[in-house]
Order: structure tokens, then sequence, then C-alpha cells
């Protein structure tokens, strides 16, 4: 089922998150939210969860880095399968299959007995990635999962989301990085989207000029259109 | 080995174990030494004991030591709940404001020499629980004006609450001198006054709340991945936070309306579990209880054998060998993951 969002709009107090925003975000498909600070990708995000998860299971990875959680990082990982095992049943073997897959995916499975207290960001992100992975829901939605990760950690994680086939709507600011693994590409400015579709559509450097208010230079390195800001 | 140290029933077991010994181990003591089987014959009624003994046990010791485990347990409870839900590892009991609630109803009552008693619970038990009640009403309320259970204006209605009955709570003090002794007294908290029936309402409340929070503990560590990440889990941020709130707020309203304010065990215990490498709420909730239970039986019982016939003040007991054990555990938790890196 592809996810129907239509005239969606969502303020706090007068300002307007999402501005009548319509759009088809396709099923089977990794979709990348681009667009400046503030233009409304995590509200959509959220909006997502609130609107549909009576309907399917989504697995959501917020933003923000967590304060205290006092737990493991398998503990962590394990809640993934919350939905099956709330009422006190035990982890099936599929179960626990999920939660290794999960953790060897992220490379999490060397420090699994840690207390997460005790990680960097960067581990901490991936635990949380491994957790919504072990979800193994249907809709996987990721607030910039890639800011704490390195290039190794972060190429990583996309071709993970590119290898399960399911669907992902995932928030980046890495234009080039969502170009190259995207099937889809929403550019967002000031609660409005200002185009959507495969990135040859709704990427090139005039779109990103007008969502980010700067120049864009791109350039051909192999069949890969690279774009950089030009500051101007 | 790895299993072993990872089960956490296996510590629950421990646990129980001791609390059962130090139960014993504290019937024996006061200023009437009793020995073990004289104990166990009094509580079982299997042998024969003599009639004071028997009072002794029953009618003094039995009581006040089983309200302080529930207490003790309850607070311990209710500070790892409220460090859970507020993601805060500073969070304790007396941030709901119903603490304060209760020194506030108790001192109105002992402030203005309100004699009276229903079902047999005294004014000042029943004043304690209102103040209670009535801080709560405050704090749920202002906290739910959005509609939802909201966790950021629970903790400052929560502060604000307090510390104007705090305030209030000195003014009265102050106004009335000749009372001041007696509120500051009830304050550093006592189980002095436990009685039977006290100790029965307090274990059918805690037999109440406990399967309730015990149920509802794992939606706490759902809870701490975010709102959202917890909805796509099917679990429902504001209902579980109100269903918990409200669950703790009765069991921690009975805690200080029979004991009076006892610190540091709701901030401590639940850190010392953790220190046991209990993280997931469930095992965490029960190992509380049970190491709440111990720890507040241990100062309890040195607070009235020390310097028997007289007492001192369990609040102050909790703090002093409460804070230099939580140090010793933290520096060695701090020095072993020193080792690890």
């Amino acid at each position: 089922m592809n996810l129907e969002l239509k005239n969606v709009t969502r303020a706090y107090g007068s300002f307007k998150a999402l501005d009548d925003v319509t759009v088809t975000i396709p099923e089977g498909k990794l979709t990348v939210i681009l667009g400046p600070n503030g233009c409304g990708k995590t509200t959509l995000l959220r909006h997502i969860v609130d609107s549909f998860s009576s309907k399917m299971p989504i697995a959501y990875v917020p933003q923000e880095t967590f304060g205290s959680l006092s737990m493991t990082v398998r503990d962590v990982v394990s809640l993934g399968r919350y939905d099956r095992t709330k009422f006190y049943v035990r982890e099936s073997e599929e179960d626990k299959r999920l939660i290794k897959e999960a953790m060897r995916d992220m490379e999490i499975d060397s420090f699994s007995d840690r207390n997460t207290d005790t990680l960097s960001s960067g581990e901490k992100q991936r635990v949380f990635i491994a957790r919504a992975l072990a979800q193994n829901a249907p809709w996987m939605l990721l607030d910039e999962p890639t800011a704490n990760l390195d290039v190794k950690h972060a190429d990583m994680l996309m071709s993970v989301l590119t290898g399960i086939k399911r669907s992902c709507i995932i928030v980046l600011h890495d234009i080039n990085l969502g170009s190259l693994y995207a099937d889809n590409i929403i550019l967002m400015k000031n609660g409005k989207i200002l185009s959507s579709g495969n990135p040859a559509e709704a990427v090139n450097c005039r779109l990103l000029e007008e969502a980010y208010d700067t120049g864009f230079v791109s350039a051909k390195i192999g069949d890969r259109e690279v774009y950089v800001s030009s500051g101007q | 080995m790895e299993k072993k140290r990872h089960n956490v029933w296996y510590k629950v077991i421990m646990a129980v174990v001791i609390l059962i010994a130090v139960m014993a181990f504290s019937c024996c003591l006061g200023s009437v030494r009793i020995p073990v089987r004289d104990v166990i014959g009094a509580v079982t009624g299997l042998t024969e004991v003599s009639k004071a003994t028997d009072t002794i046990v029953n009618k003094v010791r039995f009581p006040r030591i089983c309200m302080a485990v529930l207490v003790g347990g309850g607070l311990s409870m209710v500070g790892a709940l409220m460090q859970g839900l507020f993601k805060n590892p500073m969070a304790d009991p007396s941030i709901l404001g119903i603490s304060s609630g209760s020194a506030f109803g108790a001192a109105l009552i002992i402030v203005f020499n309100i004699n009276f008693s229903f079902m047999g619970f005294s004014g000042l038990y029943l004043g304690a629980m209102g103040g209670a009640v009535l801080a709560w009403f405050l704090v749920y309320n202002i906290a739910r004006i959005s509609g939802e259970h909201d966790l950021n204006s629970t903790l400052l209605a929560g502060i604000a609450i307090s510390s104007i009955l705090s305030a209030l709570i000195t003014l009265l003090m102050t106004l009335h001198r000749e009372s001041m002794e007696q509120v500051y007294l009830w304050m550093l908290g006592s189980f002095s006054s436990s009685t039977a029936q006290k100790t029965v309402t307090m274990a059918v409340v805690v037999a109440v709340i406990f399967p309730v929070l015990i149920f509802t503990a794992p939606r706490v560590d759902v809870l701490k991945l975010g709102r959202e990440a917890a909805t796509g889990l099917g679990v429902s941020a504001s209902r579980t936070t109100g269903i918990l709130l409200c669950a703790c707020s009765v069991l921690l309203a009975f805690c200080v309306a029979n004991s009076g304010i006892i610190g540091f065990v709701g901030l401590i215990i639940p850190h010392c579990v953790n220190f046991m490498r209990v993280y997931k709420m469930r095992g965490k909730l029960v190992m509380c209880f049970l190491v709440g239970a111990v720890f507040t039986l241990l100062c309890d019982t040195l607070a009235r054998t020390v310097v028997a016939p007289g007492e001192l003040a369990i609040g102050a007991l909790t703090s002093l060998i409460g804070a230099p054990y939580f140090l010793y555990l933290m520096l060695r938790n701090l020095l072993r993951e020193r080792r690890m890196r």
C-alpha cells in the first residue's frame, strides 16, 4: 500500500510546519526527504507515524540521541520484538534470529552486553537503527540516521536499507548520499513539497538553490551527478 | 558464567532469601532480645511462646518490620519508574509533589492539634493521606490541561506544587513554634506508629499496585525509545504515562502517610540495582522492591536499636548509610568501566 498524504497541514502555534502537503510515497521503495533545517521533514515523519501506525506496524528511528536508557545493547535491540513478546512470551527462534541479524548488520554484536549509556553517539545511533531493523516492520522511518555516523557506517546503513527490500523513508542532509541510494526523493521547503520523484527528476541545481537559498554546482563523476554548495 | 551473571531471577531468589533472613534478624533485635526460634514460633504459631514474646513479636515488631519492607520496596519501585519515565537518573518519588502534600496535611493536623480517628486510622494518617491526594489532584490536572498526559508538565507542576506546599509548611512551623519539633520529626520519617491494621492496609495496596506496575513495566522500556518509536510498536505514551503516574501516586501516598518522608531510598536503590546489571524494567522493579525493602528494614532496625528504648530518625539514617554505600558502588563501577576501556 502506498502512503497517500492529502492536503496535510500541521502547525505549532501560528507556525505552519506542514503547509497543505499532498504527496504519494511508494511502497517497497527507499524514499529520501531532503530540505533545509526547519522545513518540516521531521514533522512529516511524525505525521506519518501518528496517522498510519494504527493501520500498520511502523519502525521509527528518531533524530535525537537519548538521555539515560540504562539498558544493554541487546536489551534495546530486543525491544524491536516488543509487539510479539509484550505478554511475557519468551523470544522465539525467529525473534532471536532477527535480533542477531540486526545487530550483525549494524556491527554492534561485539558489544551487545554493554550499557548503552557508555556508548558514543554513533554507536548509540546504530543500536537504535538495529532496534528498528529487528522490528521487521513493512515501513521504516528514519530521521537523520546518519547524523552521528562516520562515512563507512553511513554507507553501510544505506546499503543495508537498500538490501532489506522494505519501504523506507529517510530524512537526510547529505544530498549525494540520498541521490545515490534513493529510489524516490522528496525535496521540501517551508513546510511545502518543492519536488518529488526519482533522483534525476527531483534534484537538480536549480531546485536545490531554491530549497537551500544558496548556490549549487554539479559535476558528473562516472554516471553519477554530484552536487556541491558553491556558497553564493 | 555469562548466563548466570545476567540471570535476573537468580538475583531475585538471592534477594528474597536475604530479605527473609533480615526480617527474622530484625524481629530478634530490640530493647528485649528474642531468640530466632521463638520469633518463628510466634509468627507461625507452630511452637508455643510466652504471652509477652507473642505480643512483642506479633503486635509490635512484625507489623513494623512488614511496614518497613512494604514502604521501602514501594518507594524504590516508584523511584525506578520515575527515573525510567523521565529518562533522568536524578528523578525520585518526591518530584510528583506527593511527599510535600502529605507533609502539609500532617503539619496541619499537628499544628492545629486536630484529634480524630476514622475506622481506626488516626487523624495524622488521614491528614497525610488527604494532603497527598490534594497535591496529586493539583499536579495531575495541571499536567493534563493540554488534554494529553505530558511528562514535562507533570514534572514542572510537581516541582511547583511541592515548592508551594514546602513553603506553607515552613510558614506553619514559624507561626506555631510549639509544634515545630513534632512536625520536623514527622518529616524525618519513622515506622514507630505502625499497627497491624495499617500494615494490612498497606499490604493490600501493594498487592493491588504491584501487578499493575509489573504488567506495565515493559512499556516504560519502549517509551525510552521516544514517543513516535513507541507508537510504532503499539504503545501509547499518554495512556502508559497516565496509568503509571496514577498507580505510583497511590502507592507513594500510602508510603508517606505510613512512614513520613524517607529520603534517598527512591533515588539510590534503582541505581544500586543498575550496578547489579539488572536493566530491563520488569526485573528492575522486582529487584528494587526487594533491595529497597532490605535496605529500609536494616536502617529501621538500626534506628530502633542503637539508642533503645529511644529512636533515631530513619530519614537521616537512610542518607547516612545509603550515601557512602552508593558512592562505593559508583566508584567501583567507574573503575571497572575504566579497566574495560
